[in-house]
């Protein structure tokens, strides 16, 4: 990084890491071409040679999929439990992360390494008893209680995350904000947080895969209504929809149409991690 | 505007550290008041106590007769300029200078009043709407200070402002900051380690030491008479000129300080502006000599023979031509002097000599009219003005004389 032009073009580390990223690319692409191309073939192509375009563009597929297993109400439900889940998880996440950051009191690190111990605890132990905490307060099959668990899920790495990126921000201008007159809250939302922003949004797209992604939490907690479903829980009953003989071409156009919008969340957001925006508050 | 007034003030860090040791410290009304040291002296540690930044460990610090001790820094009516200018980088110039009276509830015609007085002052006009990313070092030095301006505080808080700027527009900053200060006449506070820019902006300079005040005066009064070794090391470049000397009766029944092989008169007068100087017949002292208390003989024809000026004869190691001047730098046949001060105020010194002296000798520097031509290697003829020799006390390294050391 110091010296990046006095380093040989192609030195053996260079090739290697470049040789490394494209077989990263491929890995990641070929199975995204594949589910794309796959939702325009039939059965029988599917299960045919791999490497084969499909033998006509197959609409119907995605019709399918959107109309009989109601693909659309199921993907409205999903980005109505993220966004709530996700705007709930920055909001208390840069908060708590901010506060642990910088500001020194007793149990400060107690907290934060509450918080950090979350990330090592494995989500399925504690499945049965979060079950029982939602039924008991009456949210089993509601969005309200799947946002609420989605926000506690992501609080740790959220929180562990932006604690170390507020520490990197520059205390002067915190403190050139007391002095102009902000009280912690307002430094916080008018100053600190907006400098954050690129860390924001990296956290934040994370977590918008993440919750988008879940699909092991929906079915414990969502699993009684059909109606509220997410559309992980929608891809998946495709496959079982006709019994034994599942539909492959519309679970694959489900697939692709769950896949967009975090194409489309990725894109647009990563334009906006620019690393340089503190550039011009210090120095 | 105010007064500031900080009464036996005290910073204990955790751990026991003590930052600032019972500071007792006047600002008056409009004055520019320096505090000076090398870095960990507490005089950042001092100021950020002023603006609330930082607990106050013990003591009592009043803004105004008014005591601060438990009030938060917004509602202490000062502003800072910080080191590292902290703008708000995702607003614009304007945004950043109207934000704090925005915080106070200011009618907007005021604000705008206020920040076009402000940005015209300083020259910020035609940059208003830019962000901070897109302008120079200087120029965001200046948005930080327009950002305390505009508010109107009591007075004005400055953590070494110019220390990231360069050399050239830190001179051209120095002078903007005097002007605007004879203009504003608002009560400042302004801490530095450059010894020049306190020399130069203070109307009184604060040195401190360990969190210890060594002496506040103005600066020429700083210069003139130290009150210890570190401040008369710490003040002044090239800084002062040590050496452990025997003060002793000449036959004729004069004085006269002696050291390596060289004896300088010591005037009458000077036992008359030293009290208890005399008790010192005898014993060793520590003597220091300003580096421009030196001239060529050769150059100042004018001055040799006149009373008051004695010769050394010196060798030239190296020679630092200035333009004006030339910096002489010369062996003395003396160990150089290791007392705790002396090596203190060095280390806060950043052009350090790093010429490995010959043997037990020590580097003195002499600052000799740029007439005189000197080259390294030669040899020369120096004349030193005996009136001002500054006597220190070799053990405690108080000034031998000063008021401010009377009986201690």
């Amino acid at each position: 990084m110091a010296v990046p032009s006095k380093r040989p073009r192609w030195s053996p580390f260079a090739a290697l890491s470049h040789a490394a990223l494209f077989v990263w690319a491929l890995l990641v692409i070929i199975p995204l071409l594949w589910t794309f191309l796959a939702s325009f073939k039939d059965n029988t192509e599917i299960f045919g040679d791999a490497w084969t375009l499909p033998g006509a563009i197959r609409w119907e597929n995605w019709a399918r999929a959107w109309e009989t297993a109601h693909v659309g109400r199921y993907m409205l439900n999903s980005v109505l439990v993220v966004a709530v889940s996700t705007a709930g998880t920055m909001l208390l996440g840069s908060m708590a992360a901010y506060v642990l950051a910088r500001y020194r009191f007793p149990g400060n690190r107690l907290i934060y390494y509450l918080f950090v111990s979350g990330m090592a605890f494995p989500v399925f132990l504690a499945l049965v008893p979060l079950f029982f905490v939602v039924d008991q307060f009456g949210l089993l099959n509601t969005h309200t209680g799947l946002v609420l668990v989605y926000i506690a899920y992501s609080l740790p790495f959220t929180v562990f995350f932006l604690a170390a990126f507020f520490r990197t921000l520059p205390a002067s201008v915190a403190e050139a904000a007391m002095m102009d007159g902000c009280s912690h809250t307002r430094t916080f939302f008018q100053i600190m947080l907006p400098m954050a922003r690129p860390g924001l949004v990296s956290i934040a797209v994370f977590n918008v895969l993440g919750q988008w992604n879940q699909y092991l939490l929906p079915i414990v907690l969502l699993s009684g209504d059909r109606e509220k479903w997410v559309i992980t829980q929608g891809i998946a009953d495709i496959s079982t929809i006709a019994g034994y003989e599942a539909d492959w071409p519309g679970l694959f156009a489900a697939l692709s149409m769950a896949i967009f919008p975090m194409l489309v969340v990725y894109i647009v957001f990563q334009r906006q991690i620019q690393s340089g925006l503190t550039t011009g508050a210090v120095k | 505007m105010a007064s500031i007034v900080l009464s036996n003030v005290d910073k204990i860090y955790a751990g026991g550290v003590k930052a600032v040791n019972d500071l007792n410290l006047e600002i008056k009304d409009g004055e520019f008041m320096v505090l000076v040291g090398p870095s960990g002296c507490g005089k950042s540690t001092a100021l950020r106590m002023i603006a609330g930044l930082e607990d106050i460990s013990g003591g009592e610090i009043a803004i105004g007769e008014k005591v601060v001790n438990h009030l938060p820094p917004k509602d202490r009516d000062i502003a800072m300029v910080f080191q590292n200018y902290a703008l708000y980088p995702h607003m614009t110039v304007e945004e950043n200078l109207a934000f704090g009276l925005k915080l106070r509830k200011m009618p907007k015609p005021e604000i705008q009043k206020r920040v076009n007085e402000a940005a015209k002052m300083l020259g910020l006009d035609q940059y208003l709407k830019r962000k901070p990313a897109a302008l120079s070092g200087g120029q965001r030095q200046r948005v930080a200070m327009g950002r305390a301006i505009v508010r109107e505080p009591q007075a004005f808080l400055m953590d070494e402002p110019l220390s990231n700027l360069d050399a050239k527009l830190r001179v051209s900053m120095r002078a903007s900051l005097n002007t605007l200060h004879e203009r504003l006449g608002v009560t400042t506070v302004y801490v530095t380690h450059d010894q020049v820019e306190a020399m130069t902006l203070g109307d009184r300079v604060c040195v401190l030491r360990d969190g210890l005040l060594q002496q506040v005066d103005t600066p020429q009064n700083l210069f003139d008479k130290p009150v210890n070794l570190f401040v008369a090391g710490f003040m002044g470049s090239p800084s002062m000129n040590f050496v452990t000397a025997d003060l002793v009766r000449t036959d004729g029944g004069g004085a006269a300080v002696t050291f390596a092989d060289i004896s300088l008169p010591v005037p009458e007068s000077t036992f008359t502006e030293k009290a208890g100087l005399d008790a010192y017949i005898g014993k060793q002292l520590i003597l220091g000599i300003r580096p421009s208390d030196f001239e060529d003989a050769a150059a100042a024809n004018g001055h040799s023979g006149t009373t008051g000026w004695a010769r050394i004869p010196a060798r030239a190691e190296v020679t630092e031509e200035l333009g004006s001047e030339i910096n002489v730098l010369f062996l003395i046949d003396a160990p150089p002097v290791e007392h705790k001060d002396t090596v203190a105020a060095k280390d806060a010194d950043e052009d350090e000599e790093t010429i490995p002296l010959a043997g037990d000798k020590s580097l003195w520097t002499s600052r000799v009219n740029a007439r005189s031509h000197v080259r390294p290697g030669q040899n020369i003829e120096l004349i030193v003005d005996t009136h001002n020799l500054h006597f220190f006390d070799s053990v405690s390294g108080l000034a031998i004389g000063h008021p401010a050391n009377a009986g201690r």
